[in-house]
């Protein structure tokens, strides 16, 4: 037990680092332009070279990976000085500061705010703190002589905090032309800094970053879409798994008869149709029955998408995309887990209906009839234990496929789910975000793995006691 | 009582008329016809046989368990009077297990692997008899206590993988027992044990037949089994029962040809094959749909007439009372058979034993690391365990001759073999052949040694690699090793083939067209194909049927005297060994135990292995009187064998060395050296070991002893 | 006479092997749902090889777009209104399952959407048009050394489906063999390996390649090698632990066998019949992506006819128009049940006849 432990652990380990690197180099090696994403097809190339190295991306991709990976304020901590995370009570996301000597946590700006320039608070180009308040606001102070030369090109530069949680380099009296996108449009900023790298702790220290799509920390989007696509399965799961197990059983004992003939080639199909064409075609019946309103009352608005009840001209809701929309309306989880579970359904009964078939013809099922005991005896007591060994595992591993799935069906129904997280921000070619879902997937797939191996140790004695 | 009375002159079995079909695509097949016997008390019948006849579709018949496509065409099966064909449902349940119980071939896989042996003995007392779980607990534990299980209580919570092969057996025939069934089918009870335990288990049931008053039905391939637990014997062949006589009759008197060529077909042990020759009986079994006309025997027998072709002979009572299905019964007569040309041998080329040594071994050992499953052992801070597969092997191969290797399965036979020839690398020791060091792995091998060194298999199934056809696997090794040029390559396998036996019709074919001595065969002649000098044979007989067996010596033994290969040759079974070698060395938990010529092993100095070994062969013959010595407990561990003498745990000769064999716990036996390089790896001296007496006594010899 | 007649023996040897690849072939005959399940997968191949020489119209065709440039509408359709789509897409005489919004015929873009999965592979090369410029791969840059100038796509038989799990069986095989029959470190290397790629669930993986790689056959292609081969691998890699300890693999390694003659001579073709159901079935998961994909907006490249994305495109008519979403929905399950049904029944077969 302690070597399968072990070795289950670092496996785990190692795989995630793996995935983890082929997801970041698939999306590195992509001629898919994030900017583009950001900035709309219509952006000039000089705001998308600018939004390119706010977002850090003009660093070598293997040096943002490790940044991704194990964070990169160790790293800057000789240019910035002892930098810090403080966590912001507002907006319920962590800052970065820097802590000076005196105790107080500073962020940095250049003096460019016309109001500023006029009173006399600060000339162009020179250096201010943020000095932040308990309350998480902050006041502007002069920062004084805080320029440093740098050896090798003897500019005068200056690394600080902004007040995006980027690492910044300035240069005295100078820098570059930047073009920062705010909800008015494109603003034009001179004298902004040369260089930027988006401060973070790295996964390994908690810290999943920012998605470029939302703006919003990973960590905070995530873990909802995460219990939503969790309750969404879990329903499916709790239905299928009991019919499935009972279906296949019964069919395995009745090898041959019609209803195992119907229910072998229902499941197949059913397992053949992809969860698309079986998601519309359901939104299509139950569309159907609503139009004819043949079932009043049991079928309304709620079942269906959005995109289907544009057809009928009937007024949508904006809840839909809320996160928090299944718990409101509950019924919009009735078609998508029944289109999981028609796909799944016929899965399991196939693998439960074979690994029955095998085990009643094994040589203790016929030791145990020729005992004479009878058959609800044979069947439940010596039979269906050994029979669960093989779907158990298999069941377990096809979770991982049910992720999978997830992704469709969430797509068609607009669930806000993991399934449609990933989706949209692998479209947007947003590495954080897809990296930590990817990572949460990996982890989905290897701990339910590790689950069916457990529950394969506990059913079967050879290998518990051996 | 009166009732009672009756019912002992009532056979608990009748079979009259027997017929069992199977459905198959198309038609159907008749697996067995006509069998008639009827079984009593106490008695038990063998029901022998080689593979094919339809041994055990009788039993399945008589249980009525015949699967989905099968079922009694004819006949019928009365049991204690009431008729079995037929009955369905509830009352056909309420017999099974409760009157007539059932003991199978494998006990590991009869038994459920995920229910404790507890539950599943006590369900038959709890369904059946209606008792509660403490009393059919009791019952059990009794039960075991009577097959001589150690600990049964204990036995009760465990499952069947935890207790050893010849424990699950106990635990079968004791599940069997618990309702005192009248009826006991037992399907090969014994042949997937080792002989020690083999013997110990017919011990069992010839004793439980005596008490439990059972009548038992016995199948088994094996006469020599049969002879020691049957008082009588079905002989039968192709779907048919040819002879059925007293187990006396059968191997004193056989009546039918078939039962005489079976009988030729086995080595008698003690027989060699300077003075013996085994006779293999020609052709093969008739598979179901394929049977001839006439008599089922008749394209095989030496005696056909044309009657035999036309008219299929009916089950005749002798005079004796014996039946026979045989037109001519009465007029042949076993004692003037005389073999027919083509299975005369090769007059053997002069004596073997003298020659120059081919293979020198000496202190071959073979450890295997086995990882530990601890913490510590995970982080690499214990020394692995290891397994002592082989230890201090020490022997040399005269070329040209034989050496038998024998001893129970996990003694280690195989790998030193496999050792040998470079499957396995060498631990320590040295090891020599033709001037070549082979402790190498095969990788450093050069081709000259491989070539020189090749390798027969057990398992005609798998010996051939299912995609390539004949010529393409005996002619890939002259390929591989340029011993042939290509365009010649055809022929040569032509050549090879026919001393194989097979023609050149044999030569496109592949595995699955092939019987499995025809296998065997090819196997054979690809591990010649490359001309090696010596050729390592791992149990090459030991999966096929006896009259197939003995073709495949006789094989052997031409081969060896046409090309004057050498041979290792490794067995389970004490008989073909002695027959086959000029050597032999009995191996036991990784140590050669004992090492000579075969004639020396066989008579006393014995080491007491090799005794008890030789106490447990089942002979064909039930006239022939063994000393019955019984080995104590099960194999030990070769992960941790005992101290001193390996055998020291379960020697029944311990007690013969002063205080009680501490000698034996501690130090390791020295080597006690006989003459002809007979040696004895025991504490017991020379002299103690020369008195043993002989474990095998012919009916002729104890005349002779009369006499005196 | 210069021809020279083949040796008596060798054409009298030739019979005999085919006669034998026949036999193989004819066990399927035994199973009806092999049968039934075949006679599936054969009718979209038909539709597809039919549809490369004749469909009623042409499938990409958007006859109801624009009606200046529609001579087809003036000629025979002359009052369609074509503002009101219900009218336009509706089943009528000339097509007989409808239009999509378009104004395609569903019918033809029916047949036609198995030519992709099914029949062939179209691999763009370098243009000037930018639009394109997402699918152009390495292996694009490098084809377009080779072939004349005037060519802007390369097509290549054999349908992205069968491509896709050749690429896989190809990748699996060889990796699941090694591991299984190496054993020891090489083993726990490929199968860690294999295992992160299966714990990356597959349709993520799909995106994220597309997403990055961008669309296009030869994307799809690698996506479902990469898919399919740790599937592969692990059965081969079962196959093999069995298979080795087979005595003729020990005969071959007594024999002094290099290790890749072990691997592909003497325990591939004993793998193969296990391998081959599984490929086959891995077309019917690998057409089944490729609609879910085709579906997500990820699939072939437009703008030949692709089932998937027929669903996806027709979904928003799914209640005025329904066929436009049932006929490719139907196609893609046929298509899988058949290939379902006819490995089923070669796998019931295979076993029955091993026995």
């Amino acid at each position: 037990m302690a070597r399968f432990l072990m070795r289950s652990v670092i496996s785990t380990l190692v795989t995630m680092l793996i995935v983890s690197a082929l997801v970041f180099t698939l999306l590195e090696v992509s001629g898919r332009d994030v900017t583009v994403q950001i900035l709309g097809v219509f952006a000039t190339p000089e705001q998308k070279e600018s939004l390119r190295k706010q977002l850090g991306l003009d660093q070598p991709g293997f040096v943002r990976y490790i940044d991704w990976l194990v964070g990169n304020d160790w790293r800057l901590r000789d240019e910035l000085g002892n930098v810090q995370t403080v966590f912001n009570e507002i907006s319920q996301e962590p800052e970065w500061y820097v802590l000076l000597d005196d105790g107080r946590f500073v962020r940095h700006e250049v003096c460019s705010r016309v109001e500023d320039i006029d009173s006399g608070f600060c000339q162009p180009g020179e250096m201010l703190y943020l000095v932040r308040n308990e309350d998480a606001s902050f006041f502007r102070e002069n920062a004084g002589d805080v320029w440093t030369t740098d050896p090798e090109t003897g500019e005068s530069v200056f690394w600080g905090v902004d007040i995006g949680n980027r690492a910044a380099k300035w240069v005295e009296g100078g820098g570059d032309t930047a073009f920062v996108s705010t909800q008015t449009g494109v603003q034009e900023l001179t004298g902004a800094a040369v260089q930027w790298i988006p401060l973070r702790k790295g996964l390994l220290r908690g810290d999943a970053g920012v998605s470029l799509k939302t703006t919003r920390p990973v960590s905070k989007t995530l873990p909802i879409r995460i219990r939503n696509s969790a309750i969404l399965a879990g329903l499916a799961f709790i239905v299928v798994m009991p019919l499935a197990l009972f279906l296949g059983i019964l069919t395995g004992i009745n090898e041959g008869s019609f209803f195992d003939r119907f229910t072998s080639v229902t499941s197949l199909a059913l397992t053949a149709t992809p969860e698309f064409v079986t998601g519309v075609l359901l939104i299509l019946v139950v569309g159907i029955y609503w139009s004819n309103n043949w079932l009043p009352g049991l079928v309304e608005a709620g079942f269906l998408p959005d995109w289907a009840l544009e057809s009928f001209k009937v007024p949508t809701t904006t809840l839909a995309d809320s996160p928090n929309a299944i718990f409101e309306k509950p019924k919009e989880l009735i078609l998508p887990v029944l289109t999981l579970t028609a796909v799944e359904l016929g899965y399991i009964v196939r693998m439960t209906r074979a690994s029955m078939v095998e085990v009643m013809a094994a040589p203790y099922i016929r030791t145990a009839i020729i005992k004479g005991m009878p058959f609800r005896r044979v069947v439940f007591r010596h039979a269906v234990r050994n029979a669960l060994l093989a779907p158990i595992t298999i069941i377990m591993l096809h979770i991982n496929y049910l992720v999978g799935g997830l992704v469709v069906v969430e797509v068609i129904f607009g669930f806000q789910g993991l399934g449609k997280f990933i989706f949209d921000h692998s479209i947007f070619g947003d590495p954080n975000a897809v990296e930590a879902a990817a990572m949460v997937t990996v982890l989905i797939a290897i701990v339910t793995r590790l689950l069916g191996d457990l529950a394969y140790t506990f059913l079967n004695p050879r290998i518990r006691y051996a | 009582m009166a009732e009672d009375k009756s019912k002992k002159d009532q056979p608990v079995l009748e079979v009259k008329d027997l017929a069992v079909a199977y459905k198959i695509r198309g038609g159907e097949v008749e697996a067995v016809q006509n069998v008639s016997f009827d079984l009593h008390r106490g008695e038990s019948i063998g029901i022998v046989g080689e593979s094919g006849c339809g041994k055990s579709t009788v039993a399945w018949a008589i249980l009525n368990f015949l699967g989905d496509n099968g079922y009694v065409k004819k006949g019928s099966v009365l049991f204690q009077g009431e008729e079995l064909v037929g009955k369905e449902g509830e009352e056909l349940r309420k017999i099974r297990g409760n009157s007539i119980a059932m003991v199978y071939q494998d006990p590991m896989q009869a038994l459920n692997p995920s229910l404790t042996l507890g539950t599943q003995m006590k369900e038959v007392l709890t369904v059946h008899r209606g008792m509660s779980d403490e009393e059919a607990a009791e019952r059990c534990i009794k039960m075991l206590e009577r097959v001589y299980m150690p600990d049964p209580a204990n036995v009760l919570l465990r499952y069947p993988h935890q207790i050893s092969g010849g424990q699950q057996q106990r635990v079968v025939i004791a599940m069997a027992l618990l309702t005192n069934p009248a009826l006991l089918v037992m399907d090969e009870p014994t042949t997937a044990l080792d002989v020690t335990v083999e013997a110990a288990v017919l011990d069992l049931i010839a004793e439980l037949r005596r008490e439990f008053d059972t009548a038992i039905m016995y199948i088994s391939h094996n006469l020599g089994v049969v002879a020691r637990v049957c008082n009588f014997v079905n002989v039968m062949y192709a779907g048919e029962m040819v002879e059925r006589a007293p187990v006396e009759d059968i191997f004193a008197r056989p009546q039918h040809p078939y039962t005489q060529g079976l009988i030729r077909c086995v080595p008698k042990l003690g027989a060699d094959k300077a003075s013996a020759q085994l006779y293999p009986i020609r052709g093969r079994v008739p598979p179901p749909n394929d049977r001839p006309s006439g008599c089922v025997y008749g394209p095989r027998c030496d005696y056909v007439q044309d009657r035999c072709i036309q008219e299929r002979p009916q089950v005749r009572i002798l005079p004796n009372g014996n039946a026979v299905r045989c037109h001519f019964a009465e007029e042949i007569d076993p004692a003037e058979w005389v073999p027919s040309e083509d299975i005369q041998l090769k007059a053997p080329v002069g004596d073997v034993s003298k020659n120059e040594s081919i293979m020198t071994v000496k202190a071959l050992k073979k450890y295997y690391d086995v990882p530990g499953n601890s913490i510590r052992a995970v982080f690499g801070l214990e020394a692995p365990k290891q397994v002592k597969a082989v230890e201090d092997a020490t022997f040399s191969v005269p070329r040209g001759s034989t050496l038998g290797i024998v001893g129970e399965s996990g003694c280690g036979k195989s790998t030193l073999i496999k050792t040998l020839i470079g499957l396995e690398e060498t631990t320590d020791g040295e090891a020599e052949f033709i001037g070549h060091d082979i402790t190498t792995a095969l990788s450093d091998r050069s081709n000259e040694l491989i070539q020189e060194l090749q390798m027969v298999f057990q398992n005609p199934d798998s010996t051939m690699n299912p995609s390539y056809t004949v010529v393409q696997q005996i002619g890939r090794p002259m390929k591989r090793f340029n011993t042939v040029p290509n365009d010649q390559i055809r022929g040569e396998v032509i050549k090879l083939l026919e001393s194989m036996r097979l023609g050149e019709n044999y030569l496109d074919r592949l595995p699955r067209q092939l019987s499995g001595g025809e296998k065997q065969r090819v196997g054979i002649a690809r591990a010649l194909a490359s001309r090696p000098d010596l050729v390592l044979c791992d149990e090459p007989v030991s999966a096929l049927d006896v009259s197939v067996q003995a073709a495949i010596l006789n094989l052997l033994i031409d081969i060896q005297r046409e090309f004057g290969t050498t041979m290792v040759f490794i067995a389970h079974d004490l008989s073909v060994v002695r027959f086959f070698s000029d050597n032999i060395a009995v191996m036991y938990l990784g140590q050669i135990m004992e090492i000579g010529p075969a004639e020396a092993i066989y008579s006393p100095a014995y080491h007491p292995y090799t005794e008890a070994l030789l106490s447990a062969v089942p002979i064909p013959d039930p006239t022939v009187e063994q000393k019955r010595i019984r080995l104590e407990g099960t194999v030990p561990s070769a992960l941790n064998p005992p101290s001193g003498c390996r055998f020291h745990t379960r020697c029944p000769r311990r007690a013969l060395m002063p205080d009680g064999g501490k000698a034996c716990e501690t130090e390791i036996p020295p080597w006690r050296e006989f003459e002809n390089g007979h040696r004895i790896f025991c504490h017991l001296p020379k002299e103690t070991l020369e008195s043993f007496e002989p474990v095998i006594t012919l009916a002729s010899d104890k005349e002779a002893v009369a006499a005196d | 006479m210069t021809t020279t007649v083949q040796p008596e023996s060798a054409a009298s040897r030739q019979p005999s092997r085919l006669a034998k690849i026949w036999n193989n072939v004819s066990i399927i005959f035994d199973s009806p749902v092999a049968m039934v399940g075949l006679a599936i997968v054969l009718f979209w191949f038909g539709m597809a090889i039919l549809s490369l020489f004749w469909t009623p119209h042409d499938p990409n065709e958007q006859y109801f777009r624009d009606q200046r440039r529609s001579a087809y509408i003036m000629t025979y359709l002359p009052w369609i209104d074509l503002e009101d789509y219900d009218e336009v897409t509706r089943p009528k005489p000339e097509f007989l399952l409808g239009t999509d919004k378009t104004g395609r015929d569903l019918l033809s873009r029916v047949m036609a959407g198995g030519q992709v999965v099914l029949l062939k592979t179209r691999i763009p090369l370098p243009t000037d048009d930018v639009r394109r410029q997402d699918e152009i791969s390495a292996l694009s840059r490098l084809l377009d050394r080779f072939v004349p100038e005037e060519w802007d796509e390369v097509v290549v038989p054999g349908g992205v489906a069968i491509w896709g799990v050749i690429g896989s069986l190809v990748v699996g095989t060889t990796f699941g063999l090694l591991a299984g029959y190496k054993g020891g470190w090489t083993e726990q290397i490929v199968m860690q390996i294999m295992d992160a790629l299966v714990a990356f669930p597959r349709i993520v993986l799909y995106i994220v390649v597309i997403a990055s790689l961008g669309q296009g056959d030869l994307v799809i292609i690698i996506a479902i090698t990469v898919t399919g081969a740790p599937g592969i691998a692990r059965l081969s890699r079962s196959l093999a632990l069995d298979i080795k300890t087979r005595d003729y693999i020990r005969a071959a390694e007594t024999r002094g066998e290099g290790l890749l003659y072990i691997m592909f001579r003497e325990i591939l073709p004993n793998a193969r019949g296990p391998l081959l159901v599984d490929a086959m079935l891995r077309v019917g998961y690998a057409i089944f992506t490729i609609g879910t994909l085709g579906f997500l907006g990820l699939g072939l490249q437009p703008p030949e006819p692709d089932w998937g994305s027929m669903v996806n495109d027709g979904r928003e008519l799914i209640f005025s128009q329904p066929n436009i979403v049932i006929w490719p929905a139907i196609a893609i399950s046929t298509l899988v049940i058949g290939l379902n049904l006819f490995a089923d029944g070669v796998r019931e077969e295979l076993s029955r006849y091993q026995k």
